[in-house]
């Protein structure tokens, strides 16, 4: 059953000079960073950062050096990014770029795309948002309605997107939207790359979350023009081009290491002291952590070989969802500490901040009822 | 991964054991002709080096050999002869052939008199001691741990068996023991428990994947309300749990076996055993809820596997005694960060 085996990842001591780089580079730039920024997780979000991170040659490692990356292996690529979770680096700025658009427009894109801006993604400077879901179409993305009609010179696009992480400080989009009628619901569809900041007809408004956080937009085109050279790939071939863009989206480390700041603030309250139940607990969640850091590095070991495990990221997606949302609820049963939200408590505000944010966790990226219903057509269900 | 011995072990299983094999197995009978057929296969020598036997395969490779056999429901020691025969090569003793199996030896005392050993105690819930030769464990003598080829005929077996009906006896040790059946462990391999939990652990993921397959059979086949009941989403949802689990189980396994005799092995080990063991409840409380009231007959399979899974939990350390061990050392760990410490733990992981 090839659904559920994974093969093993890389060896790990081979990235053990990048990883000791990558540590000593974090403990002086996030020297000040408070646990409680560092609860957002991949949701902080800094230029500064991602620029600096980029000058060590770290963000756009696995482009080519042509379009000015660094010709570096997903692998080596993962070392950086677990990392970066794992110290709750700030890294949204350049995270979407690095993980999805920017192989995107490296695999599909024009010469001139790629040179425009492959290299500006690697040098940290782009903030990339992702224009999917509508009002209404959340999971079933086939009822898009976002439309871009084929003009004298490129093309006008009506409709409006919603959830757009990031859309207030992106500089680009990647606009996924129907330009054909299509008798297959998979058809007609396409990928656009918008330059937020030199686009008119364009509202972008702030969709406040319930922690109370601006990250979402809602983004509304009403009559947009773009050049024809926006259009990225073929036309009515975006189904499958952001199809095969899930497998990076889906297996990363950032889908069980949302919540890991809590986790080590709950084992430095716990520390040597532990009582037998509390290590018990402890040992569950590392077993749990070790394995599915172990399924994570293989799917991307996968990747890096060409292969396309996008079967496997589902079940990591899955699982890692399950574990990053468990969190709180484990902090909880070992530890009598009550959540403050901004309290000065490190481990109170930490605890506040993700009991607020793990509803997210299985909505983001693939609800977890699409997730399995994926697995459930590997399994050959439907 | 390509491997001519899971070749080799996936057509010996398929073709010679079935559920009339399991259920007579089960009622006591150990399947003998199996076991020739296995042993002309050499697949039992499979972790031993080549110069001693074995087939020159990396060790990851020949475990694979156990969850396979767990993919089969095989009932015979075969994952505890290959690890008895491991231990005893590495121990520079003779490989006596035949079926083998492993016990946990800590609670045996050790005494020398001359050039030989005295061993006296009592070795709990031995696999298959009833149906094999000899009976390999370590036990420390003035603190170094010492590998004993135990004969079988030399001890006083009690028989129990597991949930599944499998062999599970007590065995009392009262032998003096000459240098051909004990020996020094020169280099540890991790213990007899966490060698167990490695083979239990691998056995788990091979049985959980037969369970999920057969659950997808039977799901696509029944047909209630007009349809298959793989067509309700409820049961699409359990069995998308059920690969989950049973994913993450042979991966964890996986862990372990890849780094089967080097430093990981102690923590990932742990987390196998515990993760495993986690799974085999979902998996199995689910396995269950879709085959209906059919799977929890006699008639049907799945109770073999499941039993399996179950009682493979309670060996070689529970969940709860292994994730102890793992949380101890994650909370006791010099690391400067939970972390670095995760990382550190890993396996090696496999050369491209």
């Amino acid at each position: 059953m090839t659904l559920t085996a994974f093969p093993p990842p890389a060896p790990d001591t081979d990235y053990d000079i990048l990883r000791q780089e990558v540590r000593a580079f974090l403990a002086v730039e996030l020297a000040d960073f408070p646990p409680d920024m560092r609860a957002k997780s991949w949701n902080g979000f800094s230029r500064d950062f991602s620029r600096k991170l980029a000058q060590r040659g770290w963000v756009g490692m696995t482009f080519p050096r042509e379009y000015g990356g660094h010709a570096r292996s997903a692998l080596e690529r993962y070392v950086v990014s677990e990392e970066l979770l794992a110290a709750g680096a700030p890294v949204i700025s350049h995270w979407i770029a690095d993980r999805q658009s920017g192989p995107l427009i490296l695999a599909k894109g024009t010469e001139e795309q790629k040179r425009a801006i492959v290299p500006r993604i690697a040098a940290g400077e782009l903030c990339f948002c992702i224009g999917m879901s509508e009002p209404d179409s959340g999971s079933d993305l086939a009822a898009t309605r976002t439309v871009a009609t084929e003009v004298e010179g490129g093309f006008r696009v009506n409709g409006t997107k919603v959830w757009t992480t990031y859309a207030h400080v992106a500089d680009y989009m990647i606009l996924f939207c129907r330009t054909d009628k299509s008798d297959d619901r998979h058809g007609g569809m396409s990928q656009f790359l918008i330059d937020l900041k030199a686009t008119e007809n364009i509202q972008i408004s702030p969709i406040i979350d319930m922690a109370g956080e601006h990250h979402f937009n809602q983004v509304i085109f009403d009559d947009t023009f773009l050049p024809a050279d926006a259009l990225l790939g073929e036309k009515g071939e975006g189904w499958s081009q952001v199809m095969s863009e899930l497998a990076f989206e889906r297996s990363g480390p950032e889908r069980f290491l949302s919540s890991f700041t809590l986790i080590e603030e709950l084992i430095r309250l716990l520390g040597k002291d532990a009582t037998e139940a509390q290590q018990a607990e402890i040992g569950r969640l590392s077993a749990h952590l070790m394995v599915l850091r172990q399924m994570s590095r293989s799917v991307a070991r996968m990747l890096n070989e060409g292969k396309n495990p996008a079967l496997q990221a589902a079940i990591v997606k899955d699982l890692g969802a399950l574990f990053e949302q468990d969190v709180p609820r484990l902090a909880r049963s070992l530890v009598s500490r009550p959540a403050v939200p901004g309290g000065r408590d490190s481990y109170a505000a930490v605890l506040a901040y993700t009991e607020l944010a793990v509803p997210s966790f299985s909505l983001r990226g693939g609800t977890r009822e699409i997730l399995r219903g994926i697995i459930a057509r590997g399994l050959g269900l439907r | 991964m390509e491997s001519m011995i899971h070749d080799m072990a996936e057509r010996l299983f398929r073709d010679n054991i079935g559920h009339g094999l399991r259920e007579s197995a089960a009622a006591g009978n150990c399947p003998r002709a199996l076991w020739t057929r296995i042993e002309e296969a050499g697949l039992h020598m499979a972790l031993v080096p080549e110069e001693a036997g074995g087939f020159g395969v990396p060790a990851a490779e020949a475990l694979g050999l156990v969850r396979i056999a767990g993919a089969h429901g095989l009932p015979l020691p075969l994952a505890e002869t290959l690890i008895a025969n491991a231990v005893l090569a590495r121990a520079g003793l003779e490989l006596p052939g035949g079926r083998l199996t492993i016990a946990e030896g800590a609670s045996l005392q050790l005494e020398r008199r001359g050039a030989a050993i005295h061993a006296i105690g009592q070795l709990k819930v031995v696999p298959f001691a009833r149906w094999v030769d000899r009976i390999v464990t370590i036990a420390a003598l003035n603190g170094t741990d010492h590998v004993l080829s135990l004969p079988v005929k030399d001890l006083t077996v009690i028989p129990a068996q597991d949930l599944a009906g499998m062999p599970r006896d007590d065995a009392e040790v009262d032998l003096v023991l000459t240098a051909a059946d004990a020996a020094p462990l020169p280099m540890s391999l991790g213990g007899m428990r966490g060698l167990g939990a490695l083979i239990r652990s691998l056995a788990t993921a091979g049985a959980m994947e037969t369970i999920l397959s057969m659950t997808v059979e039977y799901a696509n086949d029944r047909v209630q309300f007009g349809r298959p009941i793989a067509k309700f989403q409820t049961i699409q949802h359990y069995l998308a749990s059920m690969a989950g689990e049973t994913a993450a189980s042979r991966a964890a396994a996986e862990m372990a076996a890849d780094s089967y005799d080097t430093p990981a092995f102690a923590l990932t080990v742990a987390a196998a055993k515990s993760r495993s063991g986690e799974a085999a409840e979902t998996v199995g409380a689910l396995a269950h809820q879709v085959h209906g009231a059919i799977g929890y007959t006699q008639e049907h399979a799945l109770h073999h596997f499941t039993k399996r899974i179950w009682s493979w939990r309670d060996e070689f350390g529970t969940e709860l005694d292994w994730t102890r061990e793992l949380g101890r050392a994650a909370l006791s760990s010099p690391h400067e960060t939970f972390w670095h410490f995760i990382t550190d733990s890993s396996a090696q992981g496999t050369p491209a």
